[in-house]
Parts: C-alpha cells; structure tokens; sequence
C-alpha cells in the first residue's frame, strides 16, 4: 500500500515536469511568435508602381529618392522612431510633405508629381488599415 | 489532479498548434495584391484586390484601367483628345458663344447624373460654377507656385463670374447626345462628381463581370467591391488636425462593398498670410466653406458620395443631417471647427475601435 503510494507520488512528480516542460515551451514559442510578429515592418519604396527599396522601420535614417529621365526630381525620405516622412520634396505641389508620417502597416504617402509611394509593409501581419480616407 | 493535468496538456497542443500554424495556412487562399497607377483624374489611384496569382490580379488591373482611362479621357476639363468630344468640347467658345456637341452617352448620363445632384442638394453642387472655381485654381496655382506673393481672387472678380452659373443653361438632349451650354460665358467644372461617378462605374463594371474582393481609390474616392478576402475592409478616416502625430486616424471603419468619400479643408488648401484657403468653394459667399473641418460620407454609391460630402461640407449641419437621414443608404460623420465629432443615425453601426499594437 504504502509502495504504491510513493510510486503514485513519483508519477505525479514527473507528470508535473513534464506539463511544466511543455508549458515552458509553449511561452517560449509565443514569446518569439509575438516578437517576430511586430518587429519586421518595412518602408517600401515603390516608383511607377516597382519597388525600388525596402528600408527596416525601425531603422533611423534619411534617404534621398531620385526620379525622372536625369534624377533630377528629388524626395528625401526620412525614418524616424519607428515612423517614414517625406521631409522635402522638389514636387510643384508638395503633397507629401504635408502627408503626416506613417507606421501602421498599410499606410502609405504618396507624391503624384513624382510617381513615388512609400509604403509600410510588413510579411507576417495582415494590414492595420486598408485605406485611410 | 491527473485529469486535470492532461486537460492542461491537451490546452497547451492546442495553442501551441494554433499558434504555429496560423501563420503558413494561406497557401490555398487568394493573395492581396496592390498596385498604384497616377494618369487618371489629376490624382493617384491604388487598387487592392485578392487573387490566385499576380498574373489574375494584373489582368484585373489592365481592365480597370482601360475603364478608368475612358472616363478620364471624356470628363477631364484640363485635357484635349483628338477626335473625342469630352467636357473641354462643350467648354469650348467659338465666336462668343459655346457650340451644340454631340458626345458620348457616358457624358449624357453623368450631367443628367449632376443635375439630379444640384436638386437634391439645393443647388450646393453645382457642375455649373466653372467660371467661378477657374478663378480660384488660377490664384491656388500661382500661390502653390509663389507663395510670398500668393492672393485671394477679388470678390467683384468673383461676383462677376457667379452671374454665369444657372444650371438650367446646361442643356442636356438625351435623345441625340448632345450638351449645350446656352450661357456663352458659363462653363463645366465637374471636381466635386465625375470622379466618384466614374469609380461607380468602374465598380459596377466589375461587378457585373463576378470580379470580388476588390477596393477601388481614386484620390481618396473608395469604393469597396465584396470583402477584403473573408474579412471586411478596413478604412481609417483621417483626422483633420494633420499636425496630430499620436492621432493620425479619428476613427476606423469596417466595410464590404460600400463608399466611403472625406471632403475636408486640410486636403487641398494655399496660403494667404497665414490664413489656409482650401478648394471647396460655397456657391452662396464664393469662399472657401468654414463650417466644418471635414465631413466623411459612408453610402454604397461612390458617385452619391462624392457628390454628397461636397454638399454636406457646405451645408449647415441641420439641414444636412436632414439630407442624410432622409435619403436611403447613406450616413455621414462631420467634425466641427473644435474637433466635435457628429454622426448621423447609422454611421456609428459601422466604426470599431482600433487597439494599437
């Protein structure tokens, strides 16, 4: 009786590991889904509709995007704390200049003048907005 | 306890498995496309949509466009196409006076179209007020173009202009495609409804050919066609404080196969001495309107749409919340000079709360 006893206890002991074992390893997996899931977003840089650059969001930096026959039309793209802009432009109506910085995956700044759009993209979530209006 | 641990274990797979697979099951689902095209109505258009591959997608686009071309070549008041009559043909004058064109029935249908608008706005639309909103584009473009010297058109100048603006001089004869303007100093300006009208259009055209899952933007017109995939769009309306950076969206919506058209002051504005003066201009005081910062129009017509939030912004807001809530399938939002939000009946049926990730 008193063998069996311990013997219930010792299963129980490893049955405890074990589900501690999986639970630890299910946080584990979630932490990294959860990680990876917000990290990534990209600054897409597309003209005339073909990507030309990708930029990580979560890098600061400034890029200087030339279009047109002779690069003579200029946008300077700036990305900022987790946030892209377009800072200056030579476009005649200077739309995106005024267009307010974008993150949400989905958003984007557009200069019509110049064909370019700026586009937060990101692989492993769906958009945050389709369109803002 | 056992039971209770294998219950726990049983949880555990399950998140697990849920947690590993939600990300790679699509490979049977439609794939989101976008693509961006900036030849039509003097704006950019995106167009989203779900399919099987880029080369379905693609195909879908090329359609599109060839529809968006056609209503761009025959409503643009700015461009001249050889052999093609369109709305510079009727603004035409010869010998002071304009001519009898014979057009398109695209353009029979899109006046007629405007008329019914001017009616059910109290005349606040009007496609007639060409002479006027010329004079404001001349004085926006040069003061985009030079703005320590940017002006406000004269008012006499104005004044002038508006005595050219009945719309019964638009003389529309269904019969035999023709369009007259009896006023030899009036002219057509179409801003505030060709270009929803023709989104209407091109989303009808896709409907009518089984294509789903799409969203149409031309300039900031949006008209859903379906869902997006198996989950409604979701469309973020602007706030008009663009200087707000930890607010950029008043409020989101979700929607499946409707329209949704902002018409705000920030959109398209010059400066003078510091003042903002923006392109929705009241046929009553011939400025720019002040009675709101924006108005957003949800509807399942983008041509009523476009039409409406133009009106809407202009009119006061009892008389406009009386329009809406007596016309079937549309409701509005208008965002006051002090940030207040108003909405009509319905509107609010359709807004989620957005959670920041």
């Amino acid at each position: 009786m008193k063998n069996n006893n311990s013997q219930k206890n010792q299963k129980l002991r490893n049955d405890i590991i074990l589900a501690v074992v999986i639970v630890f390893i299910a946080a584990a997996g979630l932490l990294l889904f959860v990680l990876t899931k917000q990290e990534g977003s990209t600054v897409a840089v597309k003209i005339d509709g073909v990507v030309t650059d990708t930029y990580p969001l979560s890098e600061n930096r400034e890029v200087s995007i030339k279009t047109g026959e002779n690069d003579e039309n200029i946008n300077i793209l700036t990305i900022k704390d987790g946030k892209a802009s377009i800072s200056e432009a030579d476009c005649p109506d200077k739309i995106c200049v005024e267009t307010r910085a974008v993150s949400f995956v989905g958003e984007t700044i557009v200069c019509l003048p110049h064909k370019i759009v700026i586009e937060i993209t990101n692989e492993k979530t769906d958009d945050q907005i389709d369109v803002a209006v | 306890m056992k039971r209770f641990l294998s219950l726990l274990l049983g949880v555990v797979i399950i998140t697990i498995q849920m947690i590993g697979f939600s990300g790679c099951d699509n490979e049977t689902q439609p794939e989101k496309f976008k693509a961006y095209y900036f030849d039509y109505f003097d704006t950019a258009t995106t167009i989203i949509g779900y399919a099987e591959s880029k080369e379905e997608f693609d195909k879908i686009c090329e359609d599109i466009k060839t529809q968006l071309n056609k209503y761009h070549r025959l409503f643009t008041i700015y461009n001249r196409y050889e052999g093609l009559n369109n709305l510079v043909t009727i603004n035409d004058v010869d010998d002071g006076k304009h001519n009898v064109v014979t057009v398109d029935k695209e353009i029979i249908d899109m006046l007629t179209f405007a008329k019914e608008m001017y009616h059910k706005t109290n005349g606040t639309v009007n496609v007639a007020m060409g002479s006027v909103l010329k004079i404001w584009h001349v004085y926006r473009n040069a003061g985009l173009d030079d703005p320590f010297n940017a002006e406000l058109p004269p008012m006499d100048k104005l004044k002038d202009a508006s005595k050219h603006t009945n719309i019964n001089d638009l003389i529309i004869d269904a019969e035999n495609n023709t369009v007259f303007l009896a006023d030899p100093e009036m002219s057509l300006d179409v801003g505030a409804i060709a270009k929803g009208y023709a989104v209407e259009k091109v989303a009808d055209y896709l409907e009518s050919k089984g294509i789903t899952n799409f969203l149409l933007n031309v300039g900031g017109n949006v008209r859903t066609i379906g869902m997006a995939d198996t989950e409604k769009w979701k469309v973020g309306i602007e706030n008009p404080d663009t200087n707000n950076e930890e607010q950029p969206y008043i409020e989101y919506l979700k929607v499946a196969g409707e329209s949704v058209v902002t018409s705000g002051s920030y959109q398209r504005f010059y400066v003078v001495n510091g003042e903002n003066y923006h392109h929705i201009i009241d046929p009553e005081t011939l400025m720019p309107g002040t009675k709101y910062r924006s108005v957003s129009v949800l509807t399942d017509d983008s041509g009523i749409g476009d039409a409406m939030s133009t009106a809407l912004f202009l009119m006061d807001y009892e008389d406009g919340k009386q329009l809406v809530e007596s016309t079937d399938n549309v409701e509005a939002m208008w965002v006051l000079p002090d940030g207040k939000q108003q909405y009509s009946s319905g509107f609010e049926a359709y807004t989620f709360e957005y959670v920041q990730k």
